[in-house]
């Protein structure tokens, strides 16, 4: 039986790391001993266009993998944030501030400016996935954060040490 | 077992290997692209000849021909590419040739969106070529745990029945993640039936026999022993004949080696259907997985629902539809397909709920199921209606 099921979106334009940051939670979910299962869908393009990754994490055989109610969204471009706001009324929204206008007076969505932090503590915008997936795996506590971080280690062909980085900066984030 | 976090693509790629496949020939499409791509590192390191065609038809063609020759042979593609496989896959079936097909549903007609799932091609793959006089075998995985079964599955009943197989996939299953086992050492190939045993050659004469029977070498061509392959009608000793007697004979083989023994060929899956439930779902493919949640949901919250899920979509399993029953059938297609069959196989009230390039949710499908009891016809819901 499962005891847990967590969903997570994360959605933007290709190119952005979206596949790979959903990829990397899957595999350190996997590392940790639990299921996980992660549907994408995609234009054509490689690069451009858009992107989203449903993921659902659980302790047990996970029947559906669809994403209906967001436990967090990760918005990394306008077009996502409108689209799927609505997923996550009840989880915990985390939009790209320097790409995501966000809709005022709403709760549960909190500014989390990873492509800042990205181009201005490791100089590139390519880690601006990183940084958001460090600060996720914080907010999902059954993860062990090694698990993540063995994960990336895995997956990263290029940029491990930037993309190790860019976790511990997103983890060690405080965001309000 | 290894348990690793990948695609369907993935999964399949690494399920042929397994399964002893020594030759892939295809053309990339979306979303069946990284098969020929992992083929094109993976196969060589095992062993196997990887080719890239220079289109759907000439790829197919290669896989029939490297099969005739003794090989274990694949191709893949998406819709697009699968009706270009007309062709081949009608001379396959003819000459009773052993291959493996994966079709990764998207959304169509023609290119429609490459990157979402459709499934459109449940009749197709019932009659994917010309002529009739003949049934097909198609398994269809939900996600990527299956398509690594089935894809092993297929390569034994397609050497067993001497046929095509298809797998029917959809996007979801290929480009889909999900964590899944991979045998590592002896005993656990075992447990899964593998390796499979080598290909063997049938000395003949009697390459065609009058019988349903399977488990039969199929002809290997070079063996000197006359069987032609070509694809006119053969004769038991597979020479071109143009006796209607002898296409009667043939016909008749191609029909029933399969629809008679179609119970080794059954992966469905039933889902609380130990009490009898009044209203059952159907599905086959990605959207079976939230069928199955809502199954499971449903019946927490006191409602008594059952599934269907088809893991083997022909020959069509008549005997699973029962006419007291309400069919809710669930598929990725606004114009209904399986609708159709489950109506036709059951006799009874059949309801239908497509959904287009996406699967639908499992509260959308509770809706509908609660509405469908006390025999009501259900409340009007967006692409939900009576089937014809």
């Amino acid at each position: 039986m499962n005891s847990f099921r967590r969903e997570i979106l994360i959605s933007g334009f290709g190119g952005q790391g979206v596949v790979l940051a959903g990829r990397s939670l899957g595999l350190a979910a996997v590392h940790g001993g639990l299921e996980a299962t992660m549907l994408i869908s995609h234009g054509t393009e490689t690069r451009g266009g858009y992107v989203r990754s449903q993921l659902v994490i659980s302790d047990g055989e996970i029947d559906s993998p669809v994403v209906e109610r967001a436990d967090v969204f990760l918005a990394l471009s306008q077009a996502a944030y409108e689209r799927f706001r609505g997923m996550a009324l009840n989880g915990l929204t985390l939009y790209d501030s320097d790409l995501v206008e966000p809709t005022e007076g709403l709760t549960h969505q909190l500014a989390l400016p990873a492509r800042r932090i990205a181009i201005e503590s490791l100089g590139t915008e390519q880690a601006a996935n990183m940084v958001a997936l460090g600060h996720i795996a914080k907010l999902l506590d059954f993860l062990p954060f090694d698990c993540l971080r063995q994960a990336v280690t895995e997956l990263s062909k290029r940029g491990r040490e930037v993309n190790l980085a860019a976790l511990e900066l997103g983890r060690s984030l405080e965001l309000e | 077992m290894r348990k690793v976090f990948d695609t369907g693509n993935a999964a399949i790629t690494e399920a042929a290997i397994l399964a002893g496949l020594n030759f892939y020939s295809g053309y990339p499409i979306t979303p069946a692209t990284e098969i020929a791509e992992n083929m094109s590192r993976r196969l060589p390191m095992a062993g196997g000849y990887y080719l890239q065609a220079e289109d759907e038809t000439a790829a197919f063609h290669m896989a029939v021909g490297a099969a005739m020759g003794g090989m274990r042979a694949m191709t893949s593609t998406s819709g697009p590419g699968y009706v270009l496989y007309a062709d081949p896959y009608g001379w396959a079936i003819g000459s009773e040739i052993p291959v493996v097909i994966l079709n990764a549903q998207r959304v169509g007609p023609v290119s429609g969106i490459t990157g979402a799932p459709g499934q459109g091609e449940f009749y197709l793959s019932r009659y994917p070529t010309h002529g009739g006089n003949f049934e097909t075998i198609v398994l269809a995985p939900e996600g990527v745990r299956d398509a690594f079964e089935l894809t092993i599955e297929a390569f034994r009943l397609a050497e067993r029945f001497r046929t095509p197989v298809t797998v029917l996939a959809d996007q979801l299953v290929t480009d889909g993640w999900e964590a899944f086992e991979v045998p590592e050492d002896a005993f656990e190939l075992e447990r899964l039936g593998l390796p499979l045993p080598k290909r063997k050659a049938h000395q003949g004469p009697d390459f065609y026999p009058r019988s349903d029977g399977i488990d039969i070498p199929p002809v290997v061509l070079g063996r000197g022993t006359g069987g032609a392959c070509s694809d006119w009608t053969p004769t038991e000793e597979g020479y071109d004949t143009e006796e209607i007697e002898a296409q009667m004979k043939h016909s008749y083989r191609l029909i029933y080696k399969i629809r008679n023994n179609r119970q080794l060929i059954d992966r469905s899956v039933l889902t609380r259907m130990e009490d009898d439930p009044p209203v059952v779902l159907v599905s086959y493919g990605s959207p079976s997985r939230v069928v199955r949640k809502a199954v499971k949901e449903g019946r927490a919250k006191g409602l008594r629902v059952g599934a269907i899920s088809l893991k083997s979509l022909w020959p069509f399993q008549d005997a699973l539809f029962k006419k007291d029953k309400i069919h809710l059938v669930v598929e990725l297609n606004h114009d209904g397909q399986l609708v159709r069959e489950v109506q036709r196989a059951s006799g009874g009230r059949v309801h239908f709920l497509g959904r287009c390039g996406e699967l639908p949710t499992v509260s959308e499908l509770l809706e509908i199921a609660r509405s469908l009891f006390g025999g009501g016809r259900p409340r009007p819901i967006k692409n939900v209606r009576e089937a014809w």
